[in-house]
């Protein structure tokens, strides 16, 4: 599923994820299929992708959950329809993919930590020998394991990627209370899901957290964890086997589709733009197959993919 | 054809890449694409649009008949309807759904934003060329030492190699602001004739959301971060500005090095490539003029004279759009473009076949040098028992009488000659020789070069590759 269309109000579209309003006090998360890689949004959809995303962010929740405050209130198709009537009819639609959630005001920092140093991060180090300005030591090498692991907040800008702040401007922007809290909370739990994921062979190179206030039915507010928790979307995920200093692993994820990618491009048959080549139904599978792959290793048992769309 | 005006630009200037880049085929192939990603879009929230429609329009992408795109033209006195027509005629299932909601400015704004992305693209990798070679000069040269200037007068030395990485910093900065500009450039999207989208409201029957879905679509298959919040009919002429200064500035750094090349060419301390059989005057059949270097300065000029240009037309455009912008871009943005384009090859070909003469630069630096190691003289006379007064007092007679014999015909400067045979002075001539080494007077510049290299040239060139390789990746 590409797209979905359901008799909610909507709240905002993100490039994966729908969001409905469903009253004053919930949302409701859609995750799609939609898949882009070379920064073109491909024509096809990979099957399961949004039902992967969803079932992890649900089951780090739950892993996590005697640790940490989150926004989940149920990621069951069933339960969810009968939370919310108007779904009902609807239910093979947001099978697996659909998240009852709890509404928070959102704090505008992407909380991003980073056990390993690659990416943006990478590419900061190298050329400052810093990273969100603060100085890092000397002679790191790509894909290097940082310990402690760094926090490096960045802003959500409304045009165009997201850019790096520092601590100190994020302290700014929401005050210094909840910076602080905000950081212990993105390290504490990236920590912990760093080990869970280890033991499954799966390295969880950098993640990108987002919280938000809520208010309690007593009256005290507090820091709750929301959207997508530790997926392969909002984290950067490697085998443990392919892991080695000095490189950049293949991406858990997209290397299938990306490699055809690749090779579409070197026999000059895609020039990078739109519209993207049709992919293979191999591709396409292939894709899916480690999405539901990351799901097994973490999780331990398969993706129930009965009833979905 | 010589009986008729053709673009200097184009006959003799650009590269082929920035020509086929503004060039009708690709503009015409982009307004197709535009199509089909809003039919697809369309087709995705519910419009009855069939595959065949689909299909037909991505096998014609780039099958344009401009014959039969003159005649609708002709007919219609419209480019787009024009367009749209042959592009039908083409993808005949396709036809009744062409341009279905959209006005002109769709397709044409539309376009002019990813050809401007496109065209920041490749001026960044020009300066990128340029670059590579002055990084290999930089590196060659960062031990030799050279007169500085500062007003256009001799001063403190620095090294041939230290000046270049002022250069080439110049061109580091005009690149961070292409990356800036390039990453945050939004799209125009899908927002009908005044911008309200009223007739895509219509066509979804009053559903907003899919109207807002089908503007996020549309910008996300053209790989835009996000489209404009709200336009007129046409984008904000800002957006041109915007690009076009970060173009100029490129221009702007090109000018700069050109101007020291001139003038170095005429001290005779460097020169810019001359090729065996390069015809340097029709009357004087020795000179070597620094052409290429003129020819950047005269560019340049011509660019920097545009920019201001993109701010007028914004600044007078009405309401939600007056046509006084059409004309005017569609000079301003490919010329631009392709002139800043041809800059910079002149300046990677410079830059690659940079002469230095050091034994003019030596020349030069011996009749400076002991005007400006006063201190140093003055130091080597005190160790041999002078007084720092008295040998600050004889520097300066004997100063200004070797200035003046230069200026009245001395081939050499022979301050140190003067001094030598100063006995109140006290020192001898090797002594005060080995005080004027100009190794001495280079400072940390040798060094300046090397971290210049090593902290910002080599992370940009390993981040330009990681940047192409992994392009999604930079999300966190």
């Amino acid at each position: 599923m590409k797209e979905s269309a359901l008799p909610l109000e909507p709240f905002r579209r993100g490039k994966v994820r729908d969001v409905y309003i469903v009253d004053d006090e919930r949302l409701l998360l859609v995750a799609t299929d939609r898949v882009s890689a070379f920064d073109v949004v491909m024509s096809e959809a990979v099957p399961h992708k949004g039902a992967v995303l969803t079932q992890i962010t649900a089951w780090w929740l739950t892993t996590l959950a005697p640790r940490i405050d989150h926004h989940m209130l149920s990621a069951d198709a069933s339960e969810i329809v009968r939370e919310v009537p108007q779904l009902r009819g609807r239910e093979k639609e947001i099978a697996g993919r659909a998240m009852l959630c709890r509404r928070a005001t959102v704090f505008p920092i992407e909380c991003v930590v980073r056990g390993y140093l690659s990416g943006s991060a990478w590419l900061e180090y190298r050329q400052h020998g810093t990273l969100a300005g603060e100085p890092l030591p000397k002679g790191l090498r790509e894909s290097d394991r940082l310990d402690p692991p760094l926090f490096s907040p960045s802003s959500k800008a409304d045009v165009g990627h997201d850019e790096n702040i520092t601590i100190s401007r994020m302290r700014s922007v929401v005050g210094e209370r909840w910076a602080s809290k905000l950081e212990n909370l993105s390290r504490e739990i990236y920590q912990t899901a760093r080990g869970i994921a280890a033991e499954r062979g799966i390295i969880v190179a950098d993640t990108k957290f987002e919280f938000g206030r809520a208010t309690d039915s007593d009256g005290t507010e507090k820091v709750i964890l929301v959207d997508e928790v530790l997926t392969p979307d909002s984290s950067r995920f490697w085998a443990a086997d392919s892991h080695e200093p000095g490189h950049a692993p293949p991406s858990f994820d997209k290397q299938p589709l990306r490699d055809y990618l690749a090779s579409e491009k070197r026999a000059a048959r895609w020039d990078g733009n739109y519209p993207p080549p049709p992919l293979p139904p191999e591709v396409i599978d292939a894709t899916s197959k480690r999405y539901l792959e990351i799901y097994s290793r973490l999780t331990g048992h398969p993706l129930n993919t009965d009833g979905a769309l | 054809m010589t009986n008729i005006y053709s673009s200097p630009l184009a006959e003799r200037y650009a590269s082929q890449a920035m020509l086929e880049l503004w060039s009708p085929a690709t503009r015409y192939g982009l307004w197709r694409r535009l199509w089909l990603a809003l039919a697809e879009s369309e087709r995705e929230l519910g419009i009855p649009i069939p595959d065949a429609a689909i299909q037909q329009m991505r096998d014609n992408l780039d099958k344009i008949d401009f014959k039969a795109v003159a005649a609708y033209e002709k007919r219609f006195r419209h480019d787009v309807m024009a367009h749209v027509h042959a592009f039908g005629d083409v993808a005949p299932a396709a036809k009744p759904f062409i341009h279905l909601g959209a006005t002109s400015a769709y397709v044409t704004d539309n376009a002019d934003l990813i050809l401007m992305r496109r065209g920041l693209d490749l001026l960044r990798g020009r300066a990128l060329d340029v670059l590579r070679a002055l990084t290999t000069f930089a590196e060659r040269w960062r031990e030799q030492p050279t007169l500085g200037y500062t007003h256009l007068q001799p001063a403190q030395l620095t090294t041939v190699g230290k000046r270049a990485t002022l250069w080439m910093q110049d061109l580091v900065l005009d690149i961070e602001e292409i990356d800036y500009r390039r990453r945050i450039l939004p799209f125009r999207g899908v927002k009908g004739t005044t911008g309200t989208q009223a007739s895509f409201l219509e066509l979804f029957e009053g559903d907003h959301d899919k109207v807002q879905r089908l503007d996020r679509m549309v910008t996300e298959k053209m790989s835009f971060p996000a489209p404009l919040p709200v336009t007129g009919q046409t984008y904000t002429r800002k957006l041109d500005a915007f690009v076009l200064s970060v173009v100029a500035g490129l221009a702007a750094s090109a000018a700069k090095f050109s101007g020291d090349i001139r003038m170095l060419q005429s001290f005779g301390e460097m020169e810019e490539p001359f090729e065996s059989e390069q015809v340097g005057s029709s009357a004087m059949a020795y000179k070597r003029n620094p052409m290429r270097s003129e020819r950047i300065a005269s560019l340049a000029r011509f660019v920097n004279s545009l920019e201001g240009n993109a701010n007028q037309t914004h600044a007078v455009q009405y309401f939600e759009r007056t046509l006084d912008d059409s004309a005017n871009r569609r000079l301003v943005i490919p010329e631009m473009f392709l002139a800043t384009d041809a800059i910079l090859l002149l300046m990677s070909n410079i830059s690659l076949g940079l002469e230095v003469h050091t034994a003019v630069i030596a020349r030069r630096i011996a009749a400076e040098l002991p005007f400006m190691a006063t201190e140093q003289l003055i130091v080597r006379a005190v160790k041999k028992g002078g007084d720092r007064q008295v040998a600050h007092e004889t520097i300066r007679k004997h100063s200004l009488e070797a200035a003046r014999a230069m200026k009245e015909g001395a081939e050499a400067n022979d301050l140190l000659d003067r001094l030598a045979g100063d006995t109140s002075f006290g020192v001898k001539l090797k002594d005060l020789a080995g005080a004027i080494d100009p190794k001495r007077f280079i400072g940390r510049a040798p060094e300046q070069v090397e971290e210049f290299l090593r902290d910002v040239i080599t992370p940009l060139f390993a981040g330009h590759t990681a940047k192409q390789e992994r392009a999604e990746e930079l999300r966190v």
